[in-house]
């Protein structure tokens, strides 16, 4: 048995690697923290999982929040006006962009050594973040999407703000990955990943299970599993979370199997002509996953262009509410995946509160007959410096997973 | 000679990791620090290589607790060693100074220096070298100024008083509400003040959100929501959205204000109507 400690993945976890020789026949994935979210909120005020559940993660807080508000709607049975439907996607879009930027290089380029420009990355991700926080008044931790909409009431003022700074942020993503206009033509820091990648031997490398799972629905994903192309939709009732005796992380499938999600599986929903070719160059490898997730920043910047552009100042920011007793259960896209929150709440306070996070889908601890996606990706290879980096191309976050 | 600088991760969201990385210098500012270790940044060590560092500034995120794994040693034990050598320990976020949210789950989490609002054990002997900016998280240009200077005026809390001498309530764009004792009545809305039913801490919690602003633009108060005391050893109180009140008068005063002076402002200010201040600034239409 050989253990790796893997770091700087929001947190650490440890790979424990079973081979034969060289070959890597067995690996587990095993994470050792533990805070206590979903105790901490036992007995609080529901309306205080607003603030609490954002403190899950440093990265990708603002989907919890928005999953806990989202939550607590379903429960009180009311929807929320179009443009805080529409404001709410923009400042999530932005989390999912800043994430991904960060991932791309201070994790990928990082460990892959390439070079980058450090100063526009980030500057782009600060902009990214104050786009943000024109909607939610800060970010990281913000609080701003509550039952019944959103706090904050922007004017025409700064909706042009906002379009400026998205502006810059377009002509930013440009600078480090060209227009994503032909996917045979990569440009600038795509065409680095890939020659990298491809001087190594990797393009093709960490395979998954080729099952993918989306339980969202908003303006850009629909809830639905993908097998062989096809897709069927799904519910949350399917979904099983199982705890481990020897990692805080507890295993989660749907329907008894595993499945991967995050921006491959968003993606791959759509005939979107750049991913499914490589998608069907080299399946669902290391390098899919990749350059799924930069393209999927090219994507979002589009529609946060759109929905700027569709805000109608007009409707409410938030809608009348009636708060209720009850139990729900919601799912929202969140940078690494689909996200889902449930709950009971009883006299308005919260009696149960259950979390499953994108990196619980992807890194859950099967069996060589039934893997999850990571196994599946790992078993066979002979170098744990490449598990390594198959385990980081799934952008793993420690915190989130044990919460 | 450039300072090395170690950023070492407790009990933690990872929040004020990124937070920091909002600030609108890093490039530069980083410059001036030779990164021997961060949780996200480019640095020359790795976790397992850190109990050999020797840094200038120790950087501690989350909170403190015995039997914490941090790769092969203790987070308490590494704490311990990485201090005892730095010239400086900047504690950054709330879990870091006081223990932070996640006591509410495991007791045995504390701050650098105080657990909630008490000292800690290790209080007198770091005390003379330690600066604490708490926040949950701590706004990126107070982790940069906690950083940079090394000659601060602390107040009890170790709190350096350039940036925690205000309230939140200071700068806020909702003010002139309330001044005038005119009540947000709700959320969604730039117009009112959320201080006396929507569970405001502003006046009355030490920090900088209103004047020097979060991602350059904005604040929770400002975009409608409530402040939550997050910089306080209290954080998180209970009942967040809702201002605890006594016979309609808010429980918790303005920081400094006695109760009878708050009661003969506010008796005067509500006998005033003041239509500019009960109408929308702005209507869309």
């Amino acid at each position: 048995m050989k253990i790796d400690l893997l770091e700087k993945i929001e947190g650490e976890a440890y790979l424990e690697f079973k081979t034969d020789g060289d070959e890597i026949v067995d690996v587990r994935v095993l994470f050792p923290h533990f805070r206590g979210v979903e105790n901490i909120l036992v007995g609080k005020d529901a309306w205080d999982a607003l603030v609490i559940n954002p403190r899950v993660c440093g990265i990708c807080g603002h989907a919890h929040l928005q999953a806990t508000a989202s939550l607590l709607e379903s429960i009180y049975r009311i929807e929320i006006t179009q443009k805080a439907q529409l404001i709410r996607e923009i400042t999530r879009f932005c989390e999912i962009i800043q994430n991904h930027l960060k991932w791309c290089y201070l994790v990928i380029f990082q460990e892959l050594q390439i070079p980058y420009d450090f100063t526009t990355m980030h500057q782009t991700i600060a902009l990214v973040n104050k786009l943000l926080a024109l909607f939610s008044g800060q970010w990281p931790h913000s609080a701003y999407a509550i039952p019944g909409g959103v706090t904050c009431d922007p004017t025409a003022l700064d909706i042009v703000k906002a379009k400026q700074i998205r502006a810059q942020i377009q002509s930013n993503i440009f600078k480090l990955f060209g227009s994503f206009e032909d996917p045979k033509k990569l440009e600038k820091d795509l065409k680095k990943l890939y020659e990298t990648l491809h001087a190594k031997d990797l393009l093709s490398v960490g395979i998954g299970l080729n099952r993918f799972i989306t339980l969202s629905q908003d303006s850009y994903v629909e809830n639905v599993k993908i097998l062989n192309k096809k897709k069927r939709k799904t519910k949350l009732r399917y979904i099983k979370e199982i705890g481990q005796s020897d990692s805080y992380a507890k295993n989660v499938t749907y329907n008894n199997r595993f499945y991967e999600t995050g921006p491959l599986a968003r993606l791959l929903q759509n005939p979107d002509f750049f991913i499914r070719y490589f998608y069907r160059k080299y399946k669902d490898s290391i390098f899919t996953r990749i350059i799924a997730r930069i393209y999927e920043i090219n994507i979002l910047i589009k529609k946060i262009e759109h929905h700027l552009n569709s805000i109608d100042l007009n409707q409410l920011s938030v809608v009348e509410i009636e708060k209720k007793d009850g139990e729900g259960a919601i799912s929202i896209e969140a940078a690494r995946g689909s996200l889902v929150h449930k709950a009971i709440i009883a006299e308005g306070k919260i009696e149960n509160y259950s979390i499953i996070t994108p990196t619980q889908w992807n890194l859950s601890n099967g069996s060589s007959d039934n893997p999850s996606s990571i196994q599946k990706a790992i078993i066979g290879l002979q170098d744990r410096k490449i598990a390594n980096l198959i385990f980081r191309s799934f952008d793993i976050c420690s915190v989130c997973t044990t919460h | 000679m450039k300072n090395r600088l170690v950023w070492l991760q407790g009990v933690t969201c990872n929040g004020n990791s990124h937070s920091f990385l909002n600030l609108p210098t890093l490039s530069s500012f980083l410059q001036t620090f030779e990164i021997l270790y961060h949780p996200l940044l480019p640095s020359l060590l790795t976790l397992e290589q850190l109990p050999d560092a020797n840094p200038d500034i120790l950087v501690v995120e989350g909170g403190l607790r015995r039997g914490w794994p941090k790769a092969d040693t203790d987070l308490f034990d590494l704490f311990m060693v990485l201090a005892q050598r730095a010239k400086r320990v900047v504690v950054v976020g709330s879990c870091a100074v006081y223990g932070g949210i996640f006591k509410e789950y495991d007791q045995e989490i504390t701050g650098v220096l105080f657990d909630k609002e008490k000292k800690s054990k290790l209080y007198d002997q770091f005390s003379h070298k330690t600066i604490n900016i708490p926040g949950c998280p701590a706004n990126p240009e107070w982790i940069a100024f906690g950083l940079e200077s090394d000659t601060m005026h602390l107040d009890d809390l170790h709190r350096p008083k350039e940036l925690f001498a205000v309230t939140v309530h200071s700068g806020c764009t909702r003010n002139e509400y309330f001044e005038w004792k005119v009540d947000a009545k709700g959320f969604g809305l730039k117009e009112g003040c959320l201080f006396y039913e929507q569970g405001c801490q502003g006046p009355y919690t030490h920090g900088s959100c209103n004047t020097i602003l979060w991602n350059e633009i904005n604040s929770k108060t400002r975009s409608g929501t409530p402040c939550f005391g997050c910089t306080e050893p209290t954080f998180p109180q209970k009942d967040l959205f809702k201002t605890k009140t006594y016979m309609g008068i808010p429980a918790k005063m303005p920081l400094g204000v006695p109760k009878r002076a708050y009661l003969t402002i506010t008796g005067v200010a509500k006998s005033f109507f003041i239509p500019r201040l009960n109408k929308r600034l702005i209507d869309e239409d």
